[in-house]
């Protein structure tokens, strides 16, 4: 069968079973408020602080967010041997994996969306804002439209979830069927996906703090190329995760 | 000691075609002594074989095995020809299993489960193939539930219809009169049968010997590791069984 359309059945399915159970949903917005709130919190009352700190406070909401959705995602799979079932079936490995990762990174991609203004709001960050400051010090660039400070922003959320994406869908489908599968899916990733967290803070902070295009592009591109390293790496390998 | 059983040429077997199943000095385990120590066996295209012995004796072992799920430890599998292990793609588009657990998602409706899995065999959008198997296993009523909201009966219904969805020529059947009703069994039955006569090839693990007796053109025992032969019911066109296995002949 067409690959691609086995990729985008399985994505359906994982999005049309979360549709209906919303347990990811509910647990990663409730799991990811919390989070900045409390972040929020022990950041006190230091106006600079508090800007500084936002988009860091996002992108670790994101990321403990994510772990969530990544167990979450396998867990259906797991009830009832629909996942043996699945792998009987002559699915191509790589198109069950881009399956899942399509689903988990379109969920991820989402919750980043709604949290970005719930973090700018909750931590005083202008979102878009930092471009007028740029432009006003006199930087040399020329004027930055807000507008295009938002989009490389969005467009850098999308770039770091699909990277924690490509490392949470991989390492908790390796960790299925472990009974100890909600610890160790957490101590195995998060090392590795430490390039891709500290890409994205860097990428927009800059934009962020001070509407610095060139500094977010850099560490965006970087980011970019993180993602490619690890698609390719967690496609050629995932079939030996699921495979006898 | 090692079980070797070929168990005879269907009717419309082409000569010179490979057995739809062929083990040769297969072995697997789980850490202890072997569950599977070295047997052989043949199955010709279109036969009906059951499977019998006590729980732990590796008939889900060997259809987890025939299905590419699990890897042989030492010698080899094969289906139609193609190796599980080095040919496992090929294998999956040849084989359907239904497996002790239904394999469905609960959070789908049954309809959808089977949608799904036509699809993900290739076989496209076909909305009355999925009517069709619907209404063959008796879940047209409770078609556009949630499987979770189904019983252990008609999860098992629901896999017999995605079994029937996938037009494949081998099918490995574990404990398929698990949790039916008598109706049920009698839809399992009619169902082999129906197989036997599109000329597939049907491996049945069960417990219900009594069943596999009326059904099967061979009841193999697995025990200690090794096969045995039962029995083979006479049934046309059974004539062409032969099956030797240490000393054992069949009935």
């Amino acid at each position: 069968m067409n690959d691609l359309h086995a990729v985008l059945w399985i994505a359906r399915k994982d999005l049309l079973q979360e549709a209906r159970s919303k347990a990811v949903t509910v647990a990663t917005v409730f799991f990811s408020a919390v989070t900045l709130g409390v972040l929020a919190f022990a950041f006190g009352e230091n106006p600079l602080l508090m800007r500084e700190g936002a988009m860091g406070a996002l992108w670790v909401a994101l990321a403990f967010a994510g772990v969530i959705s990544a167990a979450q995602s396998w867990q259906a799979d797991l009830e009832d041997g629909a996942l043996e079932a699945l792998l009987a079936w002559p699915v191509p490995r790589a198109a069950v994996y881009l399956g899942k990762l399509l689903a988990n990174w379109g969920l991820m991609t989402a919750l980043g969306f709604v949290l970005l203004p719930l973090a700018g709001g909750l931590y005083g960050a202008d979102i878009g804002g930092g471009a007028a400051t740029s432009a006003g010090a006199g930087g040399g660039g020329g004027e930055t439209a807000p507008a295009l400070v938002v989009a490389v922003l969005l467009g850098t959320i999308a770039a770091g979830t699909l990277g924690f994406a490509l490392i949470a869908v991989f390492y908790a489908g390796l960790t299925a069927n472990l009974r100890a599968r909600e610890s160790l899916l957490p101590v195995l990733m998060f090392p590795v996906v430490v390039p891709i967290l500290l890409a994205a803070v860097r990428a927009s902070n800059a934009l962020v703090g001070s509407g610095d295009l060139d500094l977010a592009w850099a560490w965006l591109r970087l980011l970019v190329g993180f993602d490619l390293v690890y698609a390719v790496v967690c496609l050629v390998l995932f079939r030996f995760v699921v495979e006898a | 000691m090692t079980g070797s059983a070929p168990v005879g040429a269907g009717a419309g077997t082409p000569v010179g075609a490979p057995p739809a199943v062929e083990l040769r000095g297969l072995v697997h385990g789980y850490g202890g002594p072997p569950v599977l120590a070295g047997i052989d066996l043949d199955v010709a295209v279109g036969r009906v074989v059951a499977l019998h012995g006590p729980n732990g004796a590796g008939k889900t072992t060997l259809l987890r095995l025939l299905a590419t799920r699990l890897r042989p430890v030492r010698g080899h599998a094969r289906v139609l020809g193609h190796d599980v292990v080095r040919q496992a793609h090929d294998v999956r588009t040849r084989v359907a299993t239904l497996a002790v657990y239904g394999g469905a998602y609960g959070a789908l409706s049954g309809r959808e489960n089977l949608r799904l899995g036509v699809a993900l065999r290739g076989g496209g959008e076909d909305p009355e193939a999925v009517d069709r198997a619907l209404e063959r296993v008796g879940l047209n009523a409770a078609a556009d539930h949630l499987v979770r909201a189904y019983s252990s009966g008609m999860r098992k219904r629901l896999a017999l219809a995605r079994l029937t969805l996938a037009n494949a020529p081998v099918w490995l059947l574990d404990e398929p009169y698990a949790a039916l009703d008598e109706q049920g069994q009698e839809l399992v039955d009619a169902l082999i049968a129906a197989a036997r006569d599109d000329g597939r090839t049907v491996l049945v693990a069960s417990h219900d010997l009594p069943r596999s007796l009326a059904t099967a053109d061979a009841v193999i025992e697995i025990a200690g590791g090794h096969l045995r032969v039962m029995a083979r019911p006479t049934r046309p066109p059974a004539a062409t069984t032969s099956a030797s296995t240490d000393g054992e002949s069949g009935a």
